[in-house]
């Protein structure tokens, strides 16, 4: 219906375009609003005319009091490279964890909450927010590499931030979009929230020319080594009080020998380790033009480092805008950007067998001597491990002003590819070499139209009428190949017989080679329609509708049609218009339907057959005798029939208030957020032969309130001006529903529970430890004691708390405890200016959420640890540094016991992951007011020099590095490099 | 510029254009638009049209049943460990395996007593049973005959999956259906119930089962197989004798010596027709051996042949027990003690392990690095397509469920246990021959099956079989007080993953493991 409509008013439209030359002509002039086009109706209290987009976005941030979009200036002085650094704690709702301080690694943000559960680390993907880029939706990395990945750490490819990708002087404003109708507008895309980035734009004028440039330096924090005396130290207890002869005799190597000087000599492995890095930036911008045509051209280079373990990326930006008004009624605008990034990653030895796939013997680690260590990297000047990624993205766009009516469509594009080269030398793999080439590329392509048109009736009553229609089309490939096990360390590629008259032509001759690809297209079609009526400056309702096709559900139930629909209302013009203490005084409430896209095209498919070969620990098995083998997909989940559009009802009452002439400004916004009907891997019984089911069902409720305060308590011409801004947001999230009526689910290691949250550690309570045998309880009933899931406990375990006094730990015991999600997180930032001196400082903090610390049970689970030869034995070199934290309040258990008594799951572990930040101070003076700049005939508008520093001090009582490396499932797991403090030095130009 | 913007007609008749294809293209056909086929899975109408998927389906089934016994080189956990010749280095979770202590909290234990993955094979063999016939009508190129192997194979391999199932679990819920779609769980059934359909599926299958494949001018399935010669086939595929092995062993584990009896003695006369054939202690042991890829001298094997890049780490005893100087391991996981060796192998002359009573060295057929601390068992050590180089640890060496060796000694065990003596000796003195040791001879008063067993022992180390033979022995014997009692009370099968009993609220734990 809504589909018939649009196209019927295109149809409308065209003919009046073809036809009415001379009407088009009387139109009236318009300024180049190209980019504001698209949502400039829907925000408040900006008049339509004389806008260029940063004013108004600029605008909106004013209103909301700052909590909604982040503040540009300031952030500019700080060496941020990616958007979610910018980003992190600067504005309400928004809560981003860099999980790793080597530059470029994949970052997560998540809009107001967790909407759906994360069971594994790659979960978070798919519930991240949408960023667009002048309207672009960038596209990201698919999710599928991971079904070829035995670990999750990193994908495989260069796994490089792309949103690293954008520098940030080239940005305008940024601005997290949470009003339902807007994303309603936006459509699914944003049912996770948007982040809408606007760069700095084209303008007409005399050809203004900024530069930018800071140079500076990251550095870590030396941890306190430790040698295996430490080690030893550490481990004797447990062998005095439960070691077998046996246990002894199995002593590890490395610690037997107190002589051996690499284990047992000095630890200066950190001199190599820790090296401060310099890092810069330069970049100039021209714009300028006339009114009917003008530019604007970018160039830029960052390097960032990561004060640790030769970590840096190094970016080029260029970018190029130009704006057209070959008529008074058509205006063509056009942008594209490109990016290319290169990334030196760390050198840990989980990473790389992560992605080799190969363990080798790990019973004997990399020692903490400086000088083996220094042979280690000498070796790993052998190795070649290059990531790329380039990106293009840009648009086309027209937009057509006739009398009432305004057409804008654009053509949009975004196109990244990530290539990685990686070769490992023999000495480093236990005798083999290691090959792996992969080039991976997304595409997107869109096209949209939208017509705009208004009706007045009268002086009082206003409508705004809109139609969108946009189609988009997806498309994630990559190729890989991984090889090992070459002839030499000097040939690094695969050679094959290039004979064509051989069998074996184009057959691998040295390697041993593995291949692999996939692809996945996707597309999206939506029409909307939405209509705004404001009467006079006191009220406005809007509502829209929109129709959603996606190729990823299912052909029964391919579209989805929602509503949305908010009124806002003017209270200071109702009735405080004579008012002189409060300037301004709106209350609003929005609600909207947004469907969700499913993240896999498998579930448009229904009931399905799958390649899967060989099991979890060998995911690469190519097939049965050499031949494709086709299954129902048992170990991934079936697939029925039945599975319908996810979707996210999203309701917000909020208030913005102005007083003091718009010094204090404060918005208060309450919000609720169910994310319903998503699917959810349920196990069915194992007789079917299926490991679960993929089942609709799943509803997750975020409440919350995001709070904005902007204040300048300060303002003087002449004096000291102070300007201060906080924003908050405290978040509860809730399971609702879960399928089938199920009242409770545990999958992996977390439970999940309607009525409780879903970032729930799952956990026995640890209440101390049994001395004796003695002390373990009999259970009354049958003489028989206590025992864990069949094993009786014995001196040495833990007292697990049997919460339901059946005698026998299991599940059953373990309780839900603890949120892997902040309660309240936010920030605070300060400026102050006094003359052409500035100075300002913001603080960040998230509080309330739990961390599992898996290094300490690691620590502690020595005996399990070191025999799994795993992927969870190997020690990195920065494992040998003093072990955090109290280590008087964990008892020692017997680490033999097969309880296994320093398991993870238990809330021994359990610590406390709030923290407050520093995040930046920078100290700044203006040249540009002193006398002899000014009156230089340059014409400088601006000449700030700013020293700043970043990560200066972080307070918590996490006895970890730093409570950010959390990964987003709750769990510490200590190989991640902390982030760095930087300190920079800079200057912005501005002529 | 300017002149850009005199053509004004011109613009306008682009723009029209523009908005016009726009608006043809995008809303009209947006219905097509929107069906993008997936190039990552076969959707439900796809699948069961052409001879391709019935191959597909049919090798999915046999590399379902090779992840249910590979995924955690739980073949060897299940029949070698416990209680068994060998010994755990330092793995916490292996040791408690081996000391019978199930109950354990360890992952690995969890894992290997879920029950789910024979089931992906038991349903997926009842859905190709169920579905390959459509695919007869739909493509010329598939026969009736070749749709009737396939069943059968299907058939064998379900029937297969239930044996090796009750070995472990005893009673377990007995599926005959695919029922596609639907998932509701099943009380366990009776074992002996379930071993009844499994030996009466496999009679029927073994009428359909040729001995080979891809023969010119074989009497029950001529011509190519799949488009494939019996090179590609040979020991990657079950055969009459496969379902003869399995029925045979489906009867010795419930005593039915008679019925074992009986079908013994059809494989020890039709072998040859699968061209199975003893081998040397050589061809045993070698790293391109019985072992490596797929071989037709494995009669119930599942490859992992070089060839096809199949090579993997895991799912290979030699993951567990293979260290220096074959790879850079320093310590293997596993290893059988010399205490035990020296108990086992009793005579200096057998090929497999001896002491040289004049040098001094041994055959390191076996073992290596006797002489060091911790010896390692290197019988099966196949090392990527056979090679002899660790440089790069992965293996090829197939899942040998049975070989001739091991089904002549079944057959000397049940004509033992039936009174049989002769032909049992004489069974028994083949492999003894083979393996350079002195032949049986009855006037030593030695017990047969004692002696049976004890080569079973000897010849089957690390083949997965150690567990059930001292069951079996126990059964037959009854004199091992410890272990009857184990039988007795159902110690001897396996507690059921807590995953399981989660999902399905009709199971019960077994009793033992409660």
């Amino acid at each position: 219906m809504v589909r018939i409509i649009a196209s019927m008013s295109y149809t409308a439209l065209l003919s009046v375009l073809c036809l009415s030359n001379a009407a088009a002509k009387a139109g009236k002039a318009t300024p180049l609003n190209y980019n504001a086009n698209l949502r400039q109706d829907t925000i408040p209290g900006v008049k339509k005319k004389a806008i260029d987009t940063a004013s108004w976005v600029n605008n909106v941030a004013r209103t909301r009091g700052g909590g909604d979009s982040l503040n540009v200036r300031l952030n500019a002085l700080s060496p941020y490279l990616s958007l979610q650094q910018m980003l992190k704690g600067n504005v309400a709702g928004l809560y981003v964890k860099e999980v790793s301080g080597e530059p470029g690694t994949e970052q997560m943000m998540l809009v107001r909450g967790l909407s759906a559960p994360i069971f594994r680390n790659k979960d978070v993907n798919n519930i991240q927010p949408i960023v667009y880029l002048n309207g672009i939706p960038l596209i990201q990395n698919n999710n599928y590499i991971y079904d070829i990945q035995k670990y999750d750490f990193n994908p495989i490819g260069p796994a490089t931030n792309l949103l690293a990708g954008i520098d940030l002087n080239t940005i305008q404003s940024v601005e997290v979009i949470k009003d339902p109708v807007e994303l309603a507008k936006l459509g699914p895309l944003a049912a996770n929230g948007a982040i809408w980035i606007t760069t700095k734009q084209a303008k007409s004028g005399i050809r203004q020319i900024s530069v930018n440039s800071y140079f500076g330096i990251a550095k870590s924090d030396h941890a306190s080594p430790i040698n295996a005396e430490y080690v030893n130290r550490f481990r004797k207890p447990f062998y005095q009080k439960y070691a077998t002869p046996s246990d002894v005799i199995n002593y590890p190597g490395y610690l037997r020998d107190s002589t051996n000087l690499d284990y047992y000599g000095p630890s200066k492995w950190g001199d190599l380790y820790y090296k401060t890095a310099p890092i810069h930036s330069v970049d100039l911008s021209i714009s300028g033009g006339s009114e009917r045509a003008n530019f604007r051209f970018f160039a830029g280079n960052t390097k960032s480092a990561g004060g640790a373990d030769n970590t840096s990326l190094d970016r080029y930006n260029t970018s190029f805008q130009i704006n057209m008004s070959p008529y008074e009624w058509v205006t063509v605008s056009s942008m594209v950007n490109a990016t290319r990034m290169d990334r030196n990653r760390n050198r840990g030895i989980r990473d790389r067998f992560a992605e080799t796939r190969y363990i080798p013997d790990l019973s004997n680690p990399l020692p903490p001597s400086r000088e083996i260590y220094q042979s280690f990297l000498d070796e790993y000047e052998k190795v070649i491990d290059e990531n790329r990624n380039s990106g293009v993205q840009g648009y086309f766009a027209m937009n057509f002003k006739v009398s009432k009516f305004s057409l804008l469509t654009k053509l949009n594009f975004d196109y990244n590819e990530g290539i990685r080269d990686v070769f490992y030398p023999t000495t480093l793999m236990e005798n083999n070499n290691y090959v792996s080439n992969y080039f991976g590329y997304n595409q997107r392509f869109g096209v949209t139209n939208i017509l705009t048109f208004d009706q007045k009736i009268g002086t009082d009553h206003k409508f705004d009428f809109e139609i969108g229609q946009s189609f988009q089309s997806d498309l994630n490939k990559y190729n890989y190949a991984n090889a090992y096990n070459g002839p030499n360390d000097f040939i690094k590629i695969n050679v094959v017989d290039g004979d064509p008259n051989k069998p074996l032509y184009l057959t691998p001759i040295n390697f041993m080679v593995y291949r692999y690809t996939d692809r996945e297209q996707r597309r999206l079609f939506s029409v909307y329609g939405s209509v705004k009526y404001k009467y006079k400056d006191l009220l406005s309702i809007s509502g829209l509708i929109r129709d959603d096709g996606s190729s990823t559900s299912q052909p029964g139930s391919r579209w989805l049609v929602t509503p949305a629909a908010s009124a806002q209302w003017n209270l200071k013009n109702q009735f405080l218009k004579g008012n002189t203490f409060i300037d301004q005084l709106t209350a609003e409430v929005s609600w909207s339907r947004i469907g969700k896209l499913f993240n896999d095209d498998r579930f448009g498919s229904g009931p399905q057959y799958r390649v899967e070969n060989g099991w979890g620990a060998e995911p690469t098995i190519p097939g049965y005798n050499g031949l494709a083998t086709i299954t129902r997909p048992y170990a991934s989940g079936w697939v029925g029939y039945d599975l319908r559009w996810p979707y996210t009802d999203q309701l917000n009452v909020g208030m913005n208030i102005g007083l003091l002439n718009n010094r204090l400004n404060a918005s208060l916004t309450f919000y609720q957020k169910d994310d319903k009907r998503m699917l959810i891997n349920t196990p069915v019984p194992t007789e079917t032969g299926y490991a679960s089911i993929f089942s609709s069902g799943l509803s997750v409720r975020n409440t919350g309130i995001d709070l904005g305060l902007k204040g300048s308590v300060l303002r003087k011409v002449d004096g000291l001006n102070w300007e201060t801004g906080l924003n908050l947001n405290v978040n509860r999230n809730k399971l609702t529903e879960l399928p089938g009526g199920l009242k409770e689910l545990a999958i992996g290691n977390r439970k999940l529970i309607v009525g409780q949250a879903v970032d729930k550690f799952w956990v026995y309570e640890n209440t101390g430890i049994y001395n004796t045998d003695a002390e373990v309880p009999n259970n009354p009933s049958n003489q028989e004691k206590l025992n864990f899931e069949g094993t009786t406990l014995k001196a040495g375990d833990p007292k697990w708390k049997d919460q339901n006094g059946d005698f026998v730990l299991n599940d059953e015991d373990k309780v839900l405890k603890g949120n892997s999600m902040p309660k309240l997180s936010g920030g605070w930032y300060n400026e102050f200016n006094y003359g052409n001196f500035s100075f300002n400082f913001n603080v960040i903090f998230a509080l309330g959420q739990k961390a599992l610390n898996e290094q300490a049970a690691n620590n502690f689970d020595f005996i399990n640890r070191e025999s799994g030869n795993d992927i969870g034995s190997i020690k990195e070199i920065n494992s040998w540094q003093a072990y955090g934290g109290d280590l008087g309040k964990y008892p020692i258990y017997n680490p033999w016991s097969s309880v296994v008594a320093y398991r993870l799951d238990q809330d021994l572990f359990l610590e406390n992951a709030g923290y407050l930040k520093l995040r930046s101070v920078s100290v700044g003076y203006d040249l540009s007011k002193l006398p002899w700049l000014s009156n230089s005939k340059a014409g400088i508008k601006r000449a700030l020099l700013y020293v700043t520093a970043n990560n200066l001090f972080t307070i918590t009582s996490f006895s970890g590095s730093d409570p950010e490396l959390i990964d987003y499932t709750g769990l510490y797991s200590g190989y991640r490099i902390a982030i760095p403090k930087t300190f920079t030095l800079g200057i912005k130009f501005d002529l | 510029m300017i002149s850009f913007i005199n053509k004004s007609s011109w613009l306008t008749k682009v723009v029209a254009f523009l908005l016009l294809s726009n608006l043809v293209s995008v809303n009209l056909s947006c219905k097509k638009m929107l069906d993008v086929e997936s190039t990552r899975l076969a959707t439900e109408e796809a699948q069961w049209k052409n001879l391709q998927d019935t191959r597909s389906g049919l090798m999915g089934i046999y590399n379902l049943m090779r992840t249910a016994l590979g995924n955690n080189n739980a073949h060897w956990l299940w029949g070698e460990m416990r209680e068994g010749d060998f010994t755990a280095s330092s793995k916490s979770d292996l040791k408690a395996i081996i000391r019978s202590d199930l109950n354990a909290s360890y992952p690995l234990i969890q894992n290997i007593t879920n029950w789910r993955s024979f089931y992906a094979v038991i349903n997926s063999a009842s859905l190709f049973i169920e579905r390959s016939g459509e695919v007869v009508a739909k493509d010329p190129r598939y026969s009736k005959l070749n749709n009737k192997v396939d069943i059968a194979q299907a058939r064998a391999l379900r029937a297969f999956a239930y044996f090796y199932m009750v070995r472990i679990w005893g009673d377990v819920p007995l599926i005959t259906a695919s029922h596609d779609g639907t998932f509701e769980g099943k009380p366990r059934t009776d074992q002996a119930k379930v071993l009844g359909y499994a030996e009466s599926e496999l009679i029927a299958a073994a009428k359909d089962l040729p001995y080979r494949y891809g023969v010119d001018g074989d009497a029950e399935l001529p011509g190519l197989y799949y488009g494939y010669n019996y090179a590609r086939w040979a020991g990657a595929l079950f055969t009459k004798i496969s379902a003869y092995a399995i029925m045979s062993h489906i009867a010795a584990w419930q005593s039915h010596y008679l019925d074992a009896a009986v079908y013994t003695q059809f494989v020890m006369e039709n072998y040859k027709s699968s061209n199975l054939e003893y081998v040397t202690t050589a061809q045993l042991t070698a790293s391109d051996g019985i072992f490596n890829g797929q071989d037709a001298r494995i009669p119930v094997g599942f490859t992992f042949s070089n060839t096809y890049g199949e090579s993997t780490s895991g799912g290979h005893i030699e993951q567990l027990v293979l260290a220096e100087p074959l790879i850079a391991k320093q310590i293997p996981d596993l290893y059988v003690s010399k205490d035990t060796i020296n108990k086992a192998f009793t005579e200096t002359k057998d090929g497999r392990f001896g002491i040289d009573t004049l040098s001094g060295l041994t055959r390191t057929n076996y073992f290596l690095n006797y002489s060091g601390q911790i010896p390692v068992f290197s019988k099966i050590k196949v090392l990527r397509g056979g090679t002899t180089s660790g440089s790069f640890v992965i293996f090829s060496s197939s899942i040998a469920f049975t070989r001739l060796e091991e089904l002549a000694l079944l057959r000397a065990e049940a004509l033992a246990v039936l009174g049989q003596r002769q032909p049992a000796i004489d069974l028994l003195n083949i492999i003894k021959k083979n393996r350079g040791t002195k032949s049986f001879n009855d006037l030593e008063g030695l017990d047969l099956i004692n002696e049976i067993f004890a080569e079973r022992r000897r010849e089957l180390m690390g083949e997965g079989w150690r567990w059930y033979d001292r069951i079996r022995l126990a059964k037959i014997k009854g004199d091992d007080a410890k272990f009857n009692k184990l039988i007795a009370e159902k110690g001897i099968y396996w507690p059921i993953a807590k995953d399981v009993l989660k999902a399905n609220g009709q199971l019960v734990q077994n009793s033992y493991w409660k």
